[in-house]
């Protein structure tokens, strides 16, 4: 075989077992995030493939590299050896052939066996999930739904929460262009299609706060788009669901329109109201489907709001809670728009400050 | 027998009738030829051009992630950049340059033909590529297109007139790979010398066969969908928006569906190129000729089942994703067969580390080193982690840059010699092999770790990931420093390449002591390649034996087997062309 050919082989051997040790037995956190504390049973059974097919792999890597730099020194022309010199004229060896080609169709066989499990209970693992909570991309921010709790949770700095040990199930979808859900402790990722829903299936493990990113290019900010996943004892989870619920209950909370931002305003008119209304916002004779929302409050060519009140805060909330139907046409109400009290309070403060 | 002397000459005096006299001139010979040779060399400098653009657009993506809130520009200018980078490098270089330059300089001189089956065509498919890369290029006056180079709907609606023009411009190049397929098929099926059979041809041509294959298949497809991309762009026809009842998923699969045959298309020619150099500086046969040559022919037909494992989050239905994860671990079973033959190979060689020979080692480390990563995208759930992060940049630049370039790279300083009749400088040569093969780990390794902890591609800053992962910034300040020697590596070999055109050692005939019939003419070979017909009988791959060949002065029509389209016959067209009459 060549000179040193045993002891290379058995070196690569030795190497190749301690990196197959170091896998799965090592800390390889910063391979895998949280792969020492797993944080679903999903994450478990990905892992236990990930550290499978890295065991393998690095083995097959070792070996090939190993003889290629092995061959290329044993076997390298030496200074004057003749030119004439060749190699030995082997063309085939149909015993070693049989062999690759049976060994890695093996490896590979029982490698798809293997996912083909962890492929079914990461789609149909879960027969009754406990809670199924919605997952919606926007450009560029996630919005998060919860039973009972729809058109509520909408501003883009509030966290999905999620209980511990409770088997969900997250159905994920897209509002404008494709996104991606994806937390990379969970392991799990899906498309928000417009038009299409999946799923994902899986039960947190532990608590803990992390992070979700958006990882289908879906515009400039893409890279901005990042989520917050707080992972929570059930009571803890439950307490928030109520206080949430109560909240929406009462139309989101009271309307308090001090507490609106002109910032926060302006990113939800952009997603909300720019199907109607020109964004960015135009005088009120430039009209869309609605009138253009700029000077609003000072525009002596048109004094008052269509409901014909004077364009004060209040009477501006009052049209947005309420929506109007006039000569123009149907402009819609809060719950039609998918307005909080706290979404409706930043317009306000958005529209009053376009002076 | 030997017919390294009996070509020695350059004298016409067994001309057949129908042989041209050369073009003269440097206008004619150079730009307006049907030479395969010089269409060859129109594509090489055209694509090395790109190449460099690409490049340094690639080397701005990497300065912007020096800084975790991007260091140089905005995200919609990062957005452009790696989305230019992308669509130059795989339409705009390595297609044209692995078929178009190495493919046409070397395919026709493999199988003893004077030119491809037709010149008109091939002259046309190269005239056409300039086109390609000023209309991708103009959009950028536009704006540039943003959505990466696979500018799926609904996102790259948003692109405008610059979305148009891309979908223009992979329009027109898939036009020319088209023709070239179908131009190399029928060269490699009706013009071969006579006496090479389907298993005397070289592991180049097997290759350049297979790869025409997926050039005419399935570009077809890509076309049909960048074509209905434009139709939305410029005429709103609603095919891809789902806000208008389109479909975006639709565009993904008729993309992929020509986009990974497409991988294949740049990496087969690579495969070609090293099983050409690993027996010439082995000094002994290929091993397993017969499984390279099939295994390239099943890689062709299995790259068209295997699409859908680049959507496995993408939006759909899970029981489809089986079938394709079946299938792609299918194609890693062929993939094996060759890195273990080209092993095989090396084994009781006399090995010379050439440039070449050093670029297909490396090849055989690197690209090995991809196909692994392969696998672990390939399984469903763990795809489902790695989908759209940076373990696929890192992954597929290990297969395009440490194999296809790898092997383009190998090819370079082999055929060289026979191209410009001069070697290229070998001490040059093995600095830029070193270069490129340490800064290609170090820029592109890296990368697997930061994906898996959660970096995604396409992001123009990384702040969040970063305050996750301290040590993101580390390595991503690593890999940039690594790129540059990645950038010494190509700057080196184009200077090589123009300085050892008038410096280099004189080459002669063989100076690798190969054995394809290439090497039996003169370098540069003369105009219209061979003289004399030669007659094949064997393989090129036994150094211990006479070479398998012999001159033949019969007449071409006492080979019936080498079919009717013998050799290209000079039209008005070509006359006016080539200058000729
Ligand atoms: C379905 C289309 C539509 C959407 C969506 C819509 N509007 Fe309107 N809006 C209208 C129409 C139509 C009118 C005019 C009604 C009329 O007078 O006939 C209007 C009127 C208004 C007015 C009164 C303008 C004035 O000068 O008196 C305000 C304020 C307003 N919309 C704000 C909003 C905000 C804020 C949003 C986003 C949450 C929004 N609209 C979303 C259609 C829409
Ligand atoms: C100098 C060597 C190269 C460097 C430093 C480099 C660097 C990069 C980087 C950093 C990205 C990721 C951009 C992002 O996701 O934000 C990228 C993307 C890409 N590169 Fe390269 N690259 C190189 C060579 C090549 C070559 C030879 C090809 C040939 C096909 C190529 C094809 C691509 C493609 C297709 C993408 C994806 C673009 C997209 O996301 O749309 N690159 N490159
Ligand atoms: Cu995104
Ligand atoms: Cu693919």
């Amino acid at each position: 075989m060549g000179p040193g050919f045993w002891p290379v082989t058995f070196l690569m051997l030795a190497l190749s077992l301690i990196c197959a040790w170091y896998f799965l037995y090592g800390n390889i956190d910063w391979i895998l995030p949280g792969a020492s504390n797993p944080l679903t049973d999903r994450t478990n059974d990905i892992d236990a493939l990930f550290k499978f097919m890295a065991v393998s792999s690095t083995a097959i890597m070792i070996f090939v590299a190993g003889y290629v730099i092995y061959f290329g020194v044993v076997f390298r022309a030496r200074p004057g050896e003749s030119r004439e010199a060749v190699g030995v004229p082997v063309h085939d060896a149909p015993k070693l052939e049989f062999w690759w080609t049976v060994l890695p169709s093996l490896l590979l066989v029982v490698l798809t066996a293997l996912s083909i499990v962890t492929w079914y209970k990461i789609y149909f693992g879960t027969a009754v999930p406990a809670l199924t909570a919605e997952v919606i991309g926007h450009q560029f921010y996630f919005e998060y739904r919860y039973p009972g709790l729809k058109n509520s949770v909408y501003s883009k700095t509030e966290a999905m929460h999620l209980p511990v040990g409770v088997p969900v199930r997250i159905l994920i979808t897209s509002a404008d262009v494709i996104h991606q859900f994806w937390v990379p402790e969970i392991r799990l990722k899906a498309s928000g299609v417009p038009g299409l829903v999946q799923n994902l299936n899986f039960t947190p493990e532990h608590a803990g706060t992390y992070s979700i990113a958006c990882s289908e290019f879906c515009g400039p900010d893409h890279s901005l788009m990042q989520g917050q996943l707080i992972v929570e004892p059930v009571a803890a989870f439950n307490a928030w669901l109520e206080k949430e619920k109560t909240a929406a209950a009462a139309g989101g909370g009271a309307l308090n329109l001090a507490e609106g931002t002109a910032d926060a305003g302006k990113a939800t008119f952009a997603q909300k109201c720019s199907a109607c209304h020109n964004n960015p916002p135009t005088p009120f004779d430039q009209k869309l489907v609605g009138p253009g929302l700029l000077h609003i409050t000072d525009d002596p060519a048109h004094p008052n709001l269509v409901s014909g009140k004077p364009p004060t805060p209040e009477n501006i909330a009052d049209i947005l809670q309420n929506g109007f139907n006039g000569p123009i046409g149907q402009m819609p109400n809060a719950q039609a728009n998918g307005l909080s009290s706290k979404d409706i309070a930043n317009l306000v403060a958005y529209l009053v400050s376009l002076k | 027998m030997h017919s390294d002397t009996a070509h020695e000459t350059h004298e016409d005096h067994l001309d057949h009738g129908h042989i041209h006299p050369a073009p003269e001139g440097f206008i004619r010979k150079y730009v307006f030829s049907l030479d395969h040779k010089v269409i060859g060399f129109q594509y090489f400098f055209t694509g090395i051009f790109v190449l460099l653009i690409a490049g340094s657009f690639a080397e701005l993506v990497r300065l912007q992630l020096t800084d975790p809130n991007g260091a140089i520009m905005s995200h919609t200018a990062y957005n452009e950049m790696f989305t230019m980078h992308g669509t130059a490098m795989v339409w705009m270089v390595l297609i044209p340059l692995v078929t178009g330059a190495i493919g046409n300089f070397v395919m026709p001189l493999q199988i003893g033909a004077r030119d491809v089956a037709f010149p008109w065509l091939n002259m046309a498919s190269f005239r056409i590529f300039p086109i390609a890369v000023a209309t991708l290029f103009s959009s950028m006056l536009f704006g540039g297109p943003h959505a990466g180079w696979t500018e799926y709907p609904p996102i790259s609606l948003a692109d405008g007139t610059a979305g148009a023009l891309w979908c223009m411009a992979i329009f027109i190049i898939g036009i020319s790979s088209t023709m070239t397929g179908l131009n190399f098929m029928v060269t490699i099926m009706k013009m071969r010398a006579p006496g090479m059979t389907w298993t005397r041809m070289p592991l180049f041509v097997w290759a350049t066969f297979a790869t025409a294959l997926m050039n005419m298949f399935a570009t077809v497809a890509l076309s049909v969908a960048v074509g209905a991309l434009f139709l939305e762009h410029v005429f709103n026809v609603p095919w891809y928006d789902p806000a208008r009842g389109g479909s975006p998923v639709l565009f993904q699969h008729m993309f992929w569906f020509y986009s990974h045959p497409a991988v294949y298309i740049f990496i087969i020619p690579a495969f070609g190129v090293v099983s050409e150099v690993l027996p010439v500086f082995a000094r002994k046969p290929i091993f397993g000729y017969k499984m390279i040559a099939f295994s390239s022919m099943a890689i062709a037909l299995l790259s068209f089942t295997v699409w859908m494992h680049h959507m496995f989050p993408a939006g759909i239905a899970p029981w489809l994703q089986l079938p394709f994860m079946i299938l792609t671990y299918a194609i890693g079973v062929p993939t094996g067969i060759k890195i273990f033959s080209w092993m095989a190979t090396l084994w009781a060689g006399r090995i010379y580390f050439t440039t070449a020979m050093l670029y297909a080692m490396g090849f055989l480390i690197t690209f090995t080193f991809g196909g692994l990563t392969g696998i672990f995208l390939a399984s469903v759930p763990v795809d489902l982690h790695e989908h759209g992060t940076y373990f696929v940049v890192g992954h597929f630049h290990y297969v395009v840059a440490g194999g296809a370039v790898m092997g383009f790279l190998a090819s370079i300083p082999y055929w060289y010699p026979k191209a410009t009749g001069r070697m290229l400088d070998e001490r040059m040569g093995q600095i830029g092999f070193w270069l490129f093969f340490l800064g290609l780990n170090g820029t592109f390794g890296p990368m697997h770790w930061l994906g898996l902890e959660g970096m995604p591609r396409r992001y123009a800053s990384y702040a969040n990931f970063a305050s996750q992962y301290p040590d993101a910034v580390f390595w991503n300040r690593f890999e940039t420093a690594c790129s540059f020697l990645m950038v010494a590596s190509v700057g080196l070999l184009v200077f090589n390449i123009f300085w050892s055109m008038k410096n280099g050692k004189v080459a002669g005939i063989n100076p690798w002591g190969a054995r394809t019939l290439e090497w039996t003419i003169s370098s540069p070979p003369p105009y219209y390649n061979f003289k004399k017909l030669p007659y094949v009988y064997g393989r090129p791959y036994d150094f211990d034996q006479p070479m398998p060949y012999q001159n033949t002065d019969l007449e071409i029509e006492a080979f019936p087997e080498y079919g009717k389209v013998v050799m290209p016959i000079p039209t008005a067209g070509a006359a006016a062309g080539a200058g000729a009459h």
